[in-house]
């Protein structure tokens, strides 16, 4: 099964040859920065299952999380399109920004992580697990 | 009050010297696209309040209001910081990101449910508008 995407310009789009592995919402500082204030919404695909086309300009950052992260987004619009851990290197997934999805409702999120970096405003799912930090990290009963 | 904030690289910094004319939460799909899934988060300020620093790159389009949006980012790093609509020249809507923590701005209002994923979650106190909203009242 194959999922498409593409930026708000149509500049870079992209190919997913494989279904989603999950989907979570991050809260970090970093990624309300690149969200215009709320979590990032990441669906995750294995990182060998997507193909980008067109421009893109890559951003390498250590995260809260202690990770190198490399994000990605559209050089004419701006669109965030992606990040993925490049160090310490693996078979890390990579996260596309559900909002680049030709389909957003894909793969729904199924957890938040680094709830601990929300502003008081937050509004949650109570049906979905809150992480303080990362995936795996204590969570908020 | 003065609002501060920088870019997560350090290259544009934003200083703002009034309080916002409303704080709203747009789920238009544009910004779904632009902002990583969920909705952009936005503090409407007087444009002659706000000051800018460092070097912006900037993306123009047609709304679905049908308003020409300008966006502007930081040029390196790409982080979103502000928006202005062609019919409203004297608002800069900051995005929340951008803000340094601890200025205790929050949406008062959620604007284009109609294009919210089903998976959204929307305060439920908060008033919702299906599209575009009524603009607020210009000050000073």
């Amino acid at each position: 099964m194959s999922h498409r995407g593409r930026c708000f310009c149509g500049g870079v789009t992209f190919t997913a040859t494989a279904d989603p592995l999950g989907a979570r919402m991050c809260w970090c500082r970093d990624c309300q920065y690149i969200a215009s204030g709320s979590p990032t919404v990441n669906v995750l695909f294995p990182g060998d299952a997507v193909t980008w086309s067109g421009p893109l300009t890559t951003i390498a950052k250590v995260a809260e999380s202690g990770n190198t992260v490399e994000r990605g987004f559209c050089p004419t619009c701006g669109s965030q399109m992606y990040s993925r851990t490049v160090h310490p290197a693996g078979t890390q997934p990579v996260w596309v920004r559900a909002g680049t999805l030709d389909n957003p409702s894909l793969c729904p999120p199924e957890a938040y992580i680094w709830v601990d970096s929300a502003p008081a405003w937050a509004v949650f799912d109570p049906t979905l697990p809150r992480f303080r930090k990362g995936p795996g990290s204590q969570r908020v009963e | 009050m003065t609002f501060t904030g920088q870019c997560s690289c350090g290259a544009v910094a934003v200083s703002i010297a009034g309080e916002p004319a409303a704080v709203r939460q747009c789920w238009c799909r544009q910004c779904q696209q632009l902002a990583g899934g969920g909705a952009t988060n936005n503090a409407m300020f007087n444009t002659a309040d706000v000051t800018i620093t460092g070097e912006l790159a900037q993306a123009t389009w047609t709304a679905a209001s049908g308003n020409t949006l300008t966006h502007s980012r930081c040029a390196a790093c790409g982080n979103p910081v502000y928006a202005q609509s062609s019919a409203r020249p004297q608002f800069m809507t900051m995005r929340l990101g951008i803000l340094d923590p601890g200025h205790g701005l929050a949406p008062q209002a959620v604007i284009w449910t109609d294009d919210a994923p089903a998976w959204a979650v929307i305060d439920p106190a908060l008033p919702t508008f299906p599209q575009q909203p009524p603009p607020p009242p210009s000050k000073g």
